[in-house]
């Protein structure tokens, strides 16, 4: 009967304790989505413990997706070499008319005295040694940390285009937050001259492989094919970094705004190496040269002499 | 090395085959969740004491790792443990049909229990066309995954029995 009554009592005691850990769990999954819990030491102990076995498995996973590559590619290459000759046809048609909007556009800027600034960016590049499967956010894993100047909020991109942001910089690993992620959001523009038109890329939940383009007014000039770079409003990604292609555009339920369903610049099937850009400055601009002025009219004749015979020198 | 050491490097196999190997198949981004598999394997093995426990520690391990929204996988494997374990004295160890089959409705419900918690957390979506693009997906990886992990898990599961008992 003893024994009865403490079991009863021992099943009591666990059923308590399985309550109070899951409203625990419970509530710290809403501190920690609204960003007032983080658990930053054991999530890094965590990372470090494993990205060595990640780094050895995303190794092999990586040369075995290159062996099969290699030889799809080479069954694949008579195709291939059909497909690429008629795209080197094409090709060299749209180079010419880019040649020409090319010459066209250095005249008008000369015109318009525009000084180019040229965007420089320090780059780490890195391996991506682990990735998510679960279907509510997206990250990756990268083989880099602060050992290799990677910070928080660094933006991470491939020679295709966007790819993320750092949210959390290990010692040898980060973790990276794609733009496929609903909690990522990019401030972004289209880059066409006569649109302009700004809004925000946000993950989708319906289409994980597909970001949108948010807060598109109704009747902004937003067409299917528009590419969409960074704007770079808030700070951490640098401006005209290629996000996507406007794959549709649909309305939001609100009815007043409009919203870009893109096509991602990066594959995100197929992301292997990436780059964490850790500092993005513009280059310094030319130093202001007076303008050249009518002989007779000059505002300081002998600065104007002084200038004529340093030139000459 | 200890059982409790046996089992945790064989998580760890798995969670590094889960995030750095499987990504290679991955659907739109979706591969199998062997933590999943694992929690529902180990809890019809060892009842819900365990099971429970396995859940938390395998979801915990996934919250932490990849940076998702924090104890939501603790969450929803804690609970699957915990229910899983229920089962265990009712099915024989050696019958693998209903861990297996299992796995599918357990797939399932952890998949509500999270789609609940994004609703709750302020995120829209549509249900329908999600379950489409993600569920579905999900179910063929967890039914195709789920006889290779529930046979490993039974056969670590037996040898640290043994050890146990000798």
């Amino acid at each position: 009967m003893s024994n009865r009554v403490r079991r009863d009592k021992e099943d009591g005691r666990k059923g308590w304790a399985m309550v109070f850990v899951t409203i625990s769990l419970f509530c710290i999954i809403f501190f920690a989505a609204r960003g007032r819990f983080q658990a930053p030491v054991s999530s890094q102990a965590v990372s470090l413990a494993l990205s060595p076995f990640q780094q050895a498995v995303s190794w092999v996973a990586n040369e075995i997706h290159y062996v099969t590559s290699a030889v799809w590619e080479i069954s694949t290459l008579y195709e291939q070499n059909k497909m690429l000759r008629n795209e080197v046809e094409q090709l060299r048609g749209i180079n010419l008319q880019a040649n020409e909007a090319l010459a066209e556009n250095e005249r008008l800027r000369a015109i318009v005295g525009y000084q180019q600034t040229a965007r420089q960016f320090d780059m780490v590049a890195a391996r991506v040694i682990g990735r998510e499967s679960d279907t509510w956010s997206r990250m990756i894993v990268i083989d880099r940390g602060t050992a290799s100047g990677v910070k928080e909020d660094m933006p991470v991109v491939t020679p295709q285009g966007l790819v993320g942001r750092v949210v959390e910089a290990g010692p040898n690993s980060s973790k990276v937050q794609l733009i496929l992620d609903p909690r990522s959001s990019v401030g972004t523009i289209v880059q066409r001259a006569e649109s302009r038109v700004t809004g925000i890329v946000q993950g989708d939940m319906d289409n994980p492989t597909m970001p949108q383009m948010v807060n598109i007014p109704k009747n902004a000039d937003v067409v299917e094919g528009d590419v969409i770079v960074t704007s770079g409003f808030g700070g951490i990604f640098p401006k005209g970094i290629i996000v996507g292609l406007v794959s549709s555009l649909k309305n939001d339920d609100g009815g007043l705004l409009k919203i870009g369903v893109l096509e991602s610049a990066v594959d995100f099937q197929k992301l292997e190496d990436v780059l964490v850009i850790t500092a993005s400055r513009e280059a310094p601009p030319e130093p202001i040269k007076p303008p050249p002025q009518t002989p007779g009219t000059e505002t300081d004749p002998q600065a104007q002499a002084a200038a004529k015979v340093e030139a000459s020198k | 090395m200890s059982n409790f050491g046996k089992l945790a490097v064989f998580v760890v196999i798995l969670y590094v085959l889960q995030t750095s190997f499987f990504p290679l198949i991955a659907y739109h981004g979706i591969s199998p969740d062997f933590m999943l598999l694992l929690t529902v394997s180990y809890a019809f093995l060892k009842g819900t004491e365990k099971g429970t426990l396995m859940g938390f520690l395998t979801g915990l391990l996934m919250d932490l790792a990849t940076g998702t929204f924090l104890g939501i996988h603790a969450f929803t494997h804690l609970i699957v443990g915990n229910i899983c374990g229920r089962f265990a004295n009712r099915v024989y160890k050696e019958q693998f049909f209903l861990p297996v089959f299992a796995s599918l409705g357990v797939t399932a419900f952890n998949y509500f229990i999270l789609a609940l918690l994004m609703v709750l957390l302020g995120y829209r979506f549509n249900p329908i066309s999600n379950v489409q693009v993600t569920l579905l997906p999900m179910l063929i990886y967890q039914l195709a995954f789920a006889y290779p992990v529930h046979y490993l898990t039974y056969q670590l599961d037996k040898k640290l029995s043994a050890k146990e008992t000798n």
